[in-house]
């Protein structure tokens, strides 16, 4: 049966393979045995016989291969072989093996994990069924484009809108869970009851909202990480009641696993319906926008119809409402439009990345020119034993495959493992934040795929030459033809030269991001960031506490704060600076005698309320008339600070100091003007804002301030203990002025961290390239320098020779990406502050560095050199 | 038809390695000269050609193969045609001939 007897020698060649190819190599020997008795037999001499016989068989290992190449699993069986002598071929060199394999896997890894970011981070679209056809809706302001609503203009967009199939709300919110006995703050979301049917999701277990959840008992839907994070994955957790912040919520159902809202970054744990918490949030209110809506396409909608469906909403609402939403026109961001709104940062992330995987790749390309050089005469002698050129090629083939593979394997999981850093990189939170990181298949393929094409282009092409070369000549000298040989090293060099222009690119982007982060941190933020400074976050209104009676909460614990030896001050305020907590409250402000663009009666302004003695605390400098003090209570005139802002934009020239102007409505006179302090982010640009005193704004949730003379726990304990002891139910979180600016300017070293050190990483790789060149042209040299040597060269000229090499090329790599790096950093404009994108001093400083580091990977061979002892290489001639 | 360089025509090789086997167990070598001889040197069959034929065919099932001492005290594998090989042989000469003349009678029309 031939199928049975194929199988059964399919077994005999894979399994019993010694014993098969013994056997060949006596069948071959024997017939070459017989022919020579066969020769001689004719006549010839034993010499001439054995000639003959020779010529007649041909060459053995070809012979060996046309069997090899018929039996049954030879695919199989060539495939082990050519990667059994890879690996030994890779064993005998590990040097070359793990610079090779690293390098890719640098490329690789830092790639594929910087892409997973891109994707999470800005391409992926929104986590629903067909998110295509989700579109943000926004309105178009003066003071420009903003996404947040108030839930009565989401009620009427909702039931108005003809181009949209639904419409929902969200807003965010944090909320004390009891865990254990302690209390957590978990995110929820406070939702429209239609929220998961406009997203398409349906529960996992139990269900989600309906229209009947708007006004029954309070409900929740818990996420699958939280279901599993505290609840043990308890599937009757579904209709047994929680408590949050105070209130008992059912558990009605569990969101779909990997469903974490609808912010990127900061995962929800819960959701409930906004209509149920009426009264608690100010649902009713037009004025209070809080909501961000999104809206699903009807299908067969076009965005331009939408559009023009929500512009007329828009203006039927602004008609309705003049006081809230005049100037404020609908409109929406699509799918697409977003994604062409992230295209570019995402290039720019990407451009920087991939620059390390252009250099590794260059690496990797010259450490294959390198190798092809050093086998050029293994090749011809493998030709000459009569191995057939596809087989070598095949051979050739699987080697710079298994590199490939090996180098992949190691980025992939390098990429796992860099993912894996996130949470250790995120900024300093109370709750835990962080991308929904995964490997993303596509660019695994795709940066697998260039570096395995750079290696089998670059194993390749010089092994086919080699195979096209002619066997004789190769064998016959240890030299190459001088002209072949310059251009392998000159395409080398070429190759280490871009990798030093690639890395010069890199250092100059990271130094700029330096000065950068530098200028930022120098930067007068409008507070005295020497001080120390405690924080005690507090939120009297979980207690039950109304705003009179949270002032006075505040009133005694800073009194309390006070009391603790080692304290210089303490005061309280609704917010504080730079705390990446929105504040965007603002107060309705008209002015007497200055005209508002568009000829609005009053304009919106940010606001903060303080306790007495808060500019002292926090070190924000008094320009001109007086700070808040405990006379300014409730009962007496209402006074404001303002911002030195405000006071040129509507006081130019002028002294503010005694004016009135009318905050919602209510007369007030400015006592004082301070210093611009930043509100929200280092780097926003500067806005008037208002400074209230506590006492005539108070709400019930706040902030306790404290200045303590030095850095000590001790004194935090006992203030924390002080104010615990005034009510226990109020919630308080802790915090350190310093933990605040470490938020404020996590972005900016993160930037410069990140570009940092891709640059290292770029820099290493080029020194590596550049060091493989300057010694392969030692060893090249050899003769030469021994010859030198012999003929009375010293050490210095020895060294320059060498060095002059080296030098050469740091300087055209250099230069080059100097050319580059200054077309380049342009485009990173938005990330530089204080600093242009052309700072010669950065471009002085990398250059230096980079010239520094190529010498000094230069001189490492250079040194060796030195080493050449001319007799010895004399004799070798 | 230059002796030298005749090309066997696909499938030729195979039948004629069975045929030559059909007097009885021969060497690869003896295969060769066993062909050269009953097509009177019209075929010279080239080792390169010779020996993945020969383990085409024993791995097909249509030959076996035994190792035996050869004269000059070596090892030599041995090839005997069996029973699956015999009936192949019979099935291509059957198409062989069936081929040969339907090539005659095209070139005599």
């Amino acid at each position: 049966m031939p199928l049975m007897s194929r199988l059964s020698s399919l077994w005999r060649n894979l399994v019993h393979r010694e014993r098969v190819e013994r056997d060949l190599d006596d069948e071959i020997r024997g017939a070459l045995d017989l022919m020579v008795q066969e020769k001689t037999r004719a006549g010839l001499s034993a010499s001439e016989a054995r000639r003959a016989a020779a010529l007649e068989l041909g060459p053995p290992d070809a012979l060996k291969d046309g069997v090899r190449d018929i039996r049954a699993g030879a695919l199989i069986d060539g495939l082990l072989r050519d990667l059994r002598y890879a690996v030994r071929l890779l064993r005998r060199n590990p040097l070359f093996a793990a610079t090779a394999s690293l390098s890719l896997a640098v490329g690789i890894g830092v790639n594929s994990a910087a892409f997973s970011v891109t994707e999470a981070a800005l391409l992926r679209s929104w986590p629903a069924s067909a998110p295509e056809r989700l579109v943000r809706i926004v309105a178009t302001t003066p003071e420009g484009q903003e996404s947040s609503f108030s839930y009565p203009d989401y009620r009427d967009l909702r039931d108005q809108t003809r181009a949209l199939e639904g419409v929902l709300a969200y807003a965010r919110h944090g909320t004390m869970l009891p865990i254990g006995a302690e209390s957590h703050l978990v995110l929820d979301d406070l939702v429209s009851t239609n929220y998961f049917d406009v997203l398409g999701l349906s529960a996992a277990r139990g269900r989600t909202f309906g229209a009947a959840d708007a006004n029954r008992q309070p409900v929740v839907v818990i996420s699958d990480t939280l279901w599993r994070r505290v609840f043990n994955a308890d599937p009757s957790v579904v209709g047994t009641t929680i408590n949050l912040t105070n209130r008992s919520y059912a558990v009605i159902g569990i969101a779909p696993p990997g469903f974490r809202g609808l912010e990127r970054a900061v995962p929800t744990d819960l959701w409930i319906p906004a209509e149920s918490e009426e009264g608690e949030t100010a649902l009713g209110n037009r004025s209070s926008r809080e909501f961000e809506l999104l809206g699903r396409l009807r299908s067969g909608a076009t965005p331009a119809q939408t559009r023009a469906d929500l512009e007329t909403i828009g203006r039927r609402l602004a008609l309705a409402y003049p006081a809230v939403d005049q100037g404020r026109l609908m409109g929406l961001v699509s799918e697409r439009d977003r994604l062409r709104g992230v295209l570019f940062p995402a290039f720019l992330f990407m451009t920087g990345v991939g620059l390390v995987l252009l250099i590794s790749c260059a690496n990797v390309a010259g450490l294959m020119l390198a190798r092809y050089e050093a086998r050029r005469r293994e090749i011809a002698l493998r030709l000459a034993l009569g191995v057939s050129r596809r087989r070598l090629v095949r051979q050739l083939l699987t080697e710079s495959t298994l590199l490939a593979l090996v180098g992949a394997a190691l980025g992939l999981l390098l990429a796992a493992w860099l993912l894996h850093l996130q949470p250790a990189l995120m900024p300093p939170m109370e709750v835990e934040i962080g991308l929904d990181l995964r490997l993303d298949p596509g660019v695994v393929l795709v940066t697998v795929a260039a570096s395995a094409l750079t290696v089998l282009v670059f194993g390749l092409v010089p092994a086919l030459q080699a195979a096209r070369l002619g066997v004789v000549s190769s064998l016959k000298s240890q030299e190459q033809p001088a002209g072949r040989r310059r251009l392998a090293l000159s395409l080398r060099s070429l190759f280490v030269l871009g990798e030093i222009a690639l890395a010069m690119v890199l250092m100059t982007a990271s130094a700029l991001l330096l000065r950068s982060l530098l200028h930022s941190e120098r930067m007068d933020l409008g507070i005295d960031t020497a001080k120390h400074v405690v924080l005690f976050d507090l939120v009297p209104g979980v207690a039950q506490y109304d705003a009179q009676r949270s002032l006075l909460f505040f009133e005694q614990a800073a009194e309390r704060a006070r009391s603790v030896p080692g304290v210089a001050h303490a005061t309280f305020a609704r917010r504080v600076l730079l705390s990446g907590s929105g504040g965007g409250a603002e107060q309705r402000v008209s002015i007497p005698g200055v005209v508002l663009p568009q000829g609005q009666p009053s304009i919106r302004i940010k606001f903060n309320a303080v306790g007495p003695h808060y500019f002292e605390t926090v070190g924000t400098r008094l320009l001109t008339g007086r700070s808040l003090t405990p006379a300014d209570a409730s009962s007496s005139p209402r006074v404001v600070v303002i911002s030195d802002f405000m006071a040129r934009r509507f006081w130019p020239g002028v002294n503010p100091v005694g004016r009135h102007i009318a905050i919602e409505g209510r007369d007030c006179e400015i006592v004082g003007v301070v210093q611009d302090a930043r509100i929200n982010h280092v780097h926003e640009s500067r806005e008037p804002y208002l400074y209230l005193p506590f006492a005539q704004a108070p709400v019930h949730q706040g902030t306790l301030i404290v200045e303590t003379a030095g850095d000590s726990h001790l004194v935090t304990a006992a203030i924390r203990d002080r104010v615990r002891a005034l009510d226990p139910n109020v919630p308080m979180t802790v915090r350190t002025l310093d933990d605040i600016l470490r938020l404020a300017f996590w972005q900016d070293r993160m930037a410069a961290g990140f570009v940092g050190v891709l640059g290292l990483l770029g820099m290493f790789l080029a020194a590596v390239g550049l060091y493989g060149v300057i010694a392969q042209m030692v060893n090249r040299r050899r003769q030469e320098i021994g010859i030198r040597v012999a003929l009375g060269a010293g050490r210095r000229s020895v060294l320059g020779l060498v060095l002059g090499d080296g030098l050469t090329l740091a300087t055209f790599g250099t230069g080059a990406g100097m050319v580059a790096a200054f077309g380049a950093t342009r485009l990173m404009s938005t990330l530089l502050y204080g600093v242009e994108p052309t700072d010669p001093l950065a471009f002085a400083a990398s250059a230096a560095v980079v010239m520094l580091v190529t010498l000094t990977a230069t001189y490492i061979p250079a040194r060796r050199a030195l080493g050449v002892d001319p007799i010895t290489v004399l004799r070798c001639e | 038809m230059s002796k030298r360089h005749a090309n066997l025509l696909q499938g030729t090789l195979d039948l004629l390695i069975l045929k030559a086997l059909t007097a009885g167990e021969l060497h690869g070598l003896g295969v060769s000269r066993r062909i050269e001889q009953i097509t009177r040197g019209t075929f010279l069959v080239q080792p390169g050609s010779l020996f993945p034929a020969l383990h085409r065919l024993e791995e097909a099932g249509w030959l076996a193969s035994t190792w035996q001492t050869s004269e000059n005290n070596r090892r030599a594998k041995y090839y005997t045609l069996t029973r699956a090989g015999r009936r192949q042989l019979g099935e291509e000469t059957a198409d062989w001939n069936r081929i040969a003349l339907a090539i005659a009678r095209a070139l005599d029309a």
